[in-house]
């Protein structure tokens, strides 16, 4: 009985929210994806490079604004947060998981070490790191004058405090990854074993704070976490004032929550708006802006509103990119997003008990042959020229481009081959025994798969529509799980959660700045959608991030060798890499979606009139 | 002299019936003397023919085919009402959509009309506290906010076809036929023929659908067309809301609901447009012929 309540309370809350969303339109892909695990997702060595250019041949766009007035006192700036659904607000780097949250977080919270161009750290942020000889400590040293938006100052044991949280035995969410386990005395400490870390040090002053490794990894430089957490505003965990849950759930992080970053938030309208003002003893001077409006824009209104100047900075959705380019008081800023689409197999299911992923031998889509030739079946290229004016581009490996010296462009990768897919199938057994058209499973029962969707944008029902005919082209019968596309927020709590009426779906990445696919495609990472474990994944995957891989050419031979592995194996069949779009308004100035530039930065953005 | 009285009683019969002629017959006379009705009915089955028929001239394979290197065409001989966001050809699509949507609010109309029947007549029929009780659930059934519900079995249903759909469409419609039925068959079941078939032992249910129904059924007609119409629209709404129809079913509410960006609103008219003029075409002429049925069934109004 409390069972059908419950289920009956839940679906009336799914329901309410996807109505709610319904209401206000679709959804984009890009707001579609996912974020993946923090702690694995900043670069590592020479991430930039000239493929990235290559890729854009014939589409040039700018990094930053043309604008170079000197912004004025006291400027307001709107930017719009392009979703249809509404943000979750779970505003801490530890819980949250949706990209908005993300986004506003960066404008009140930030690492202590800041990241440069090539998603590596440095000194120029809030505090500065020191690695020990052996590779295996790292030490880093919080500078004077940091302070939280209450005023008290950021203390050493306050990022301690997001290890414990991190690692805690009662920790749900996502971001327990490699880099996190792999502290000395973390893996003790998450099965519950003792209170403390052995492997963090905390100096006596709270000013130092020092993190030994088990292993030295190449990530250590890319990967370390550095976001605190205000153990003395949202309270501790680990006296017992309350429980991780309940911490979650606190109104410290959803409501009024605190960072050191160059806004302090002033209002929150839950899943609506925030409004951000002026910290005045931001570290590194008065930000420019006295406030910020970050407010959720339904995609299919974002042109006329940037056409309006109601929001100064906007991502547009890639489908609206004809329309955007008529307008004349905004400038178009683009580079290729560490993101991708694809397609994923649902191959097994995840252990709760064990937290691994577990394949499935005996899953519908066990043979590797089908799933490749799903993946020749897609005409992607169509996609991209078509749909997106060359805004996405065929996807090769599971590794973006934007890494240069991992991505191998080498590999052959599936292209759209309907006789190749056909040759594949009949390979694989699944022949059409009934000459319905579409073909049978290799011991002739009827092969329908559910695919799942996303809702959003203008083009995701034609996309769907397209891939499903596709695969019928090669005579592999494909339906929509429930016959229609589903909600950003429902449709991953469902592939999340294993749902049987998925067997293949369509998601969407932002890879981090780490190429390292290890939280993405990790035997314990709870990311890895498909379920898809092999022990050849998961030994390279273990000898990319060892202390070998300091030596890049070991690093790039290591994961050629598993982007090899990924086309042949297909867990999922990456369709396209994006540009991501960006509309400014042009009174703004000293803006820039470059990494690592002065001008990425929140606090030096502004407005010229 | 036996004969002729049974002559006699024929004769009186058959005089009887041409001075009370049937409901039908007074409808279609009552169309067919309101120039407004009567066109209406003409442009109502061009309609319906032509969307009922278009499997003969439609290739629905064909039709559902997406093609990215046509989209957002613009009207032309080849596509006579342009191509949407897939490359798909409007025109066809507005033809099937008619189709379905109509199918729809017809199955609707009719799945809940018998509902509400039932529901109505056993209430009214037997009145006092059976009456009593079953209004007391019906107005619980009526402050719930349907649309709401309809969305939620809409999510949860696991296996989502135009079928369940429009028995999920029937399940909330019915409430206020309920009530008007239940009213009516109030007033009837005081008449003496109802007292009279009562007394001769005839069983209740067959008092209610055979003796009863009858005498109710021109308030039935007349209240099932004028709700056809908005049953069109109702299938409408919920496919622009996006709950509506599982997805790749054409239907008059897919096509209308493109019409959410601006741009399509001012740039892509053919999408949507035709979509929303047929509708509103529709709804009107089955509101005039639902005007001509009321007055048939009311002598008073009658303008034949």
């Amino acid at each position: 009985m409390a069972k059908k309540q419950f289920l009956l309370l839940a679906s009336l809350m799914l329901v309410l929210s996807v109505f709610l969303a319904a209401c206000s339109g679709k959804d984009d892909k890009k707001t579609g994806e996912k974020e993946p695990a923090k702690g694995n997702d900043k670069g590592s060595e020479e991430t930039k490079g000239e493929d990235a250019e290559d890729a854009s041949a014939g589409l040039d766009f700018p990094l930053s604004v043309s604008n170079t007035a000197e912004p004025i006192e006291d400027g307001e700036m709107t930017v719009a947060l392009v979703s249809d659904t509404p943000f979750e607000g779970t505003l801490n780097r530890v819980f949250y998981s949706g990209r908005p949250d993300a986004e506003i977080m960066t404008y009140f919270d930030e690492d202590l070490l800041e990241l440069d161009g090539d998603y590596l750290i440095t000194n120029n942020g809030a505090a500065e790191y020191t690695v020990s000889d052996d590779n295996k400590t790292i030490t880093i040293k919080i500078k004077d004058g940091v302070k939280w938006h209450d005023g008290e100052p950021v203390k050493a044991s306050d990022l301690l405090y997001a290890y414990e949280l991190l690692g805690h035995p009662d920790y749900t969410g996502t971001r327990y990854t490699f880099t996190i386990e792999n502290v000395e005395g973390m893996p003790a400490y998450h099965a519950g074993e003792t209170k403390e870390i052995s492997g963090i040090k905390v100096s006596e002053d709270e000013k130092e704070i020092s993190i030994t490794y088990t292993e030295a990894t190449p990530s250590i430089l890319s990967g370390v976490w550095s976001v605190p957490v205000p153990r003395h505003y949202v309270g501790d965990v680990m006296k017992g004032d309350l429980t991780i849950e309940e911490l979650e759930a606190s109104d410290k992080i959803r409501v009024s929550p605190i960072g050191f970053g160059p806004y302090k938030v002033a209002k929150i309208v839950p899943g609506e708006s925030v409004l951000f003002e002026r910290y005045d003893d931001y570290y590194k001077g008065k930000p420019a802006l006295k406030s910020v409006v970050l407010k959720v824009v339904n995609p299919v209104a974002i042109i006329e509103a940037v056409k309006k100047g109601d929001v100064d900075l906007a991502t547009i959705p890639a489908d609206q990119y004809l329309k955007a380019k008529e307008i004349d008081n905004i400038e178009l800023l683009a580079k290729v997003d560490l993101a991708y689409t694809y397609i994923g197999f649902k191959l097994g299911k995840w252990d709760k008990e064990k937290k691994e992923n577990v394949t499935d031998p005996n899953a519908k889509l066990a043979d590797k042959r089908v799933r490749q030739a799903m993946w020749y079946a897609m005409d992607n290229e169509t996609i991209g020229k078509e749909l997106y004016h060359g805004l996405r581009f065929p996807a090769t490996t599971l590794i973006i481009p934007v890494f240069a010296s991992f991505h191998d462009a080498s590999i052959k990768t599936p292209s759209y081959d309907p006789e190749k897919a056909k040759a594949l199938l009949d390979e694989a057994g699944f022949k059409d025994v009934d000459g319905d058209g579409f073909r049978e499973d290799a011991s002739g029962n009827e092969f329908v798969l559910n695919f799942a969707s996303m809702s959003g944008g203008e083009t995701a029902e034609p996309i769907a529509q397209f891939y499903i005919q596709n695969w019928a082209d090669v005579g592999i019968k494909v339906q929509l799980t429930d016959g229609r596309l589903h909600e950003f927020n429902s449709f991953y709590d469902m592939v999340e959660a294993d749902d049987p009426k998925i067997d293949i779906y369509q998601g969407a990445w932002g890879t981090g700045s780490d190429p390292d696919p290890e939280g993405l495609y990790g035997r314990t990472a709870a990311y890895n959608y498909t379920r898809y474990t092999s022990e050849k994944n998961d030994e390279l995957l273990k000898a990319g991030t060892s202390e070998k891989a300091f030596d890049t050419e070991y690093r790039k031979d290591i994961y050629n060798q598993w982007q090899e592995l990924m086309v042949e194996d297909v867990p999922v069949a990456p369709t396209v890499y994006r540009y991501a779009l960006e509309a400014a308004n042009k009174r703004v100035v000293n803006y820039s979606i470059e990494p690592g530039t002065e001008n990425y930065r929140p606090w030096k953005w502004g407005v010229s009139e | 002299m036996k004969d002729t009285v049974i002559v006699d009683e024929k004769q009186l019969i058959a005089k009887e019936k041409a001075n009370n002629p049937s409901l039908l017959r007074t409808i279609w006379r009552e169309i067919t003397h309101d120039k407004m009705a009567l066109g209406s009915l003409i442009i109502l089955i061009i309609i319906l023919l032509s969307a009922y028929l278009s499997p003969l001239y439609i290739d629905q394979e064909a039709q559902h085919r997406v093609n990215f290197l046509n989209v957002w065409k613009a009207p032309s001989a080849e596509h006579w009402l342009g191509t949407d966001d897939g490359g798909r050809d409007v025109f066809g699509q507005l033809m099937l959509g008619t189709r379905n949507s109509f199918t729809i609010g017809f199955m609707v109309t009719l799945i809940a009309g018998l509902l509400g029947l039932t529901y109505g007549l056993i209430a009214g029929f037997y009145g006092g506290k059976i009456d009593n009780i079953m209004m007391r659930i019906l107005d619980f059934l009526m402050v719930l906010p349907s649309t709401m519900f309809i969305i939620v079995f809409v999510v949860i249903v696991p296996n989502y076809t135009v079928v369940t759909f429009v028995l999920i469409m029937s399940a909330f419609a019915w409430f206020g036929k309920a009530r008007l039925i239940r009213s009516r068959a109030l007033q009837e079941r005081e008449l003496d023929y109802i007292n009279a078939s009562r007394t001769l032992g005839t069983p209740s249910l067959k008092i209610m659908f055979f003796e009863m129904f009858p005498n109710l059924s021109s308030l039935v007609i007349v209240n099932m067309t004028l709700t056809l119409a908005g049953n069109i629209g109702v299938e409408t709404g919920l496919t622009f809301l996006g709950f509506g129809l599982p997805s790749g079913t054409p239907s008059l509410g897919t096509l209308i609901s493109f019409a959410r960006t601006p741009d399509i609103v001012q740039n892509k008219w053919w999408v949507w447009l035709p979509a929303a003029l047929l509708i509103l075409v529709m709804m009107l002429c089955i509101n005039y012929i639902g005007q001509a049925v009321k007055r048939a069934s009311d002598a008073r109004q009658r303008l034949a």
